[in-house]
């Protein structure tokens, strides 16, 4: 049974179908990079992955429950998916520890005199442990970004999902944060990543997945999918990316 | 000019601005309550508490305060509520920094991007834990000046709480001129203290700004 299944999913907001059947596994371990134009459903697809979407018809299943916004156990199963965005989302008001605690301490994962020692930990693996203290402010973007992922990480999440990560950070920043991520694949996470660093997509990912007009156009390994596009809309995207 | 027939009178002059300071204090208190309470209400999915709100909102911000004042104090009783000055007083003042403030954090809770919201469920926190511990924090210091600011109005406003004979500043400002004939000095002292409180006042509001929200503004 795949990680994530998805089965013809529909998506619209008002007037616009966003998704037209979009059907899509991810395995246990594998790396999906979702490449596409803007408005070709892929940050929509991701949302509705997390339940910040609720599909409008289809299916999603995650670790074989069914995805929707209104599931039983919704907060639960939230923490075992975690999700960075384009624009960190980190919480202005409480310092890189906090940030990175709260959740764990509010949902009883861990208690307060483990807090600090998980934030230490999850710093190290983004390679930003000595900011522990400092306010999410004080960190560039790059920075903010890795704390973002470590915020994730602190809830042992059993899948990752990455909007976009890198597409607010200026140029060299993005090194930074993509380290990171790579790192984490390696250790065998799953990942589905929206993107538009082909270099990442090529390098990283086992399979990347082009979407069009709201439906998986095309998909494989990325070796085979840049060299050889069979639909003319990838060549052209390809040839757009480069 | 001659301010020394006020001395003896003293003892008056300050048990009167504490019964201002005590007013003062319990309707922001209570008004905030009531202003949070009302943003969450406003916030929310339930139409008819919403136009509840709303309704109040509009006739306490749209209406003389010391008409309110009265309504509590001489109308009220015939319905079976009969306060003495000081509550009367407070429970008017308390609804009208209450339909200010409700305005007031409804709009700091509309500065809360919705991303933040979002960051916040996607880590399994539910409903309350994110507007406890990710909305309101930057909410209230979005809308902490503005509250500061209503909270001087409200002290200065505590001055027609004199006209149901609440004996806080200004009604005792009036029984020693009454007595002294001293008019200009009389009026000049409170004047004085009146100003001296809402100095000292946002003094410490700025005080206490600074020590409960330390984070960095956005650059």
């Amino acid at each position: 049974m795949a990680l994530v299944e998805i089965r013809d999913v529909h998506k619209t907001f008002g007037k616009v179908e966003v998704l037209k059947g979009v059907s899509l596994d991810v395995q246990e371990g594998e790396i999906v990079t979702i490449i596409g134009r803007s408005g070709s459903g892929k940050s929509t697809l991701l949302r509705c992955i997390n339940a910040l979407e609720s599909v409008d018809a289809g299916e999603i299943r995650v670790e074989g429950l069914k995805v929707h916004a209104r599931m039983p156990d919704l907060k639960k199963f939230r923490q075992r998916v975690g999700i960075v965005f384009q624009a960190f989302n980190l919480f202005p008001h409480l310092k890189v520890e906090r940030n990175i605690t709260l959740a764990p301490l509010l949902t009883g994962r861990i208690d307060k005199a483990k807090a600090r020692a998980l934030a230490a930990d999850v710093l190290t693996r983004v390679g930003l442990a000595d900011k522990i203290d400092a306010w999410p402010e004080q960190l560039s973007g790059g920075q903010q970004q890795r704390v973002a992922i470590a915020r994730c990480l602190a809830m042992a999440p059993h899948l990752m999902l990455f909007d976009e990560v890198t597409s607010a950070l200026d140029p060299e920043l993005v090194g930074e944060v993509l380290k990171v991520m790579e790192a984490m694949a390696k250790q065998g996470m799953t990942m589905i990543l929206v993107t538009h660093e082909m270099g990442f997509a090529r390098n990283v990912a086992n399979r990347i997945v082009f979407m069009h007009q709201g439906r998986v156009w095309e998909q494989g390994p990325p070796a085979k999918l840049f060299a050889n596009p069979e639909t003319p809309e990838l060549a052209s995207f390809i040839a757009s990316a480069k | 000019m001659n301010f020394l027939p006020l001395w003896r009178y003293q003892n008056q002059l300050i048990d009167g601005a504490i019964v201002t300071l005590e007013l003062t204090v319990i309707s922001a208190l209570a008004g905030l309550v009531i202003g949070i309470a009302g943003a969450v209400a406003l916030k929310g999915r339930i139409t008819p508490v919403r136009w509840l709100v709303r309704g109040y909102i509009e006739l306490f911000r749209n209406t003389p305060s010391l008409i309110q004042i009265f309504i509590v104090f001489f109308v009220l009783p015939n319905f079976g509520l009969k306060l003495p000055a000081f509550e009367a007083a407070a429970v008017a003042l308390s609804l009208y920094f209450g339909a200010y403030s409700v305005e007031i954090i409804r709009a700091g809770l509309d500065s809360i991007p919705r991303s933040q919201v979002e960051a916040g469920q996607c880590l399994g926190l539910s409903g309350w834990q994110v507007f406890r511990h990710i909305i309101l924090p930057p909410a209230l210091r979005n809308a902490y000046p503005a509250v500061t600011s209503q909270f001087v109005l409200l002290l200065l406003g505590t001055s027609l709480a004199s006209q149901v004979a609440a004996d806080e500043l200004f009604h005792v400002a009036g029984f020693i001129e009454s007595r002294t004939y001293r008019s200009f000095e009389v009026y000049a002292v409170i004047c004085a203290v009146y100003f001296a409180m809402a100095m000292s006042f946002k003094a410490l509001f700025a005080i206490i700004g600074l020590a409960a929200f330390r984070w960095p503004r956005r650059r």
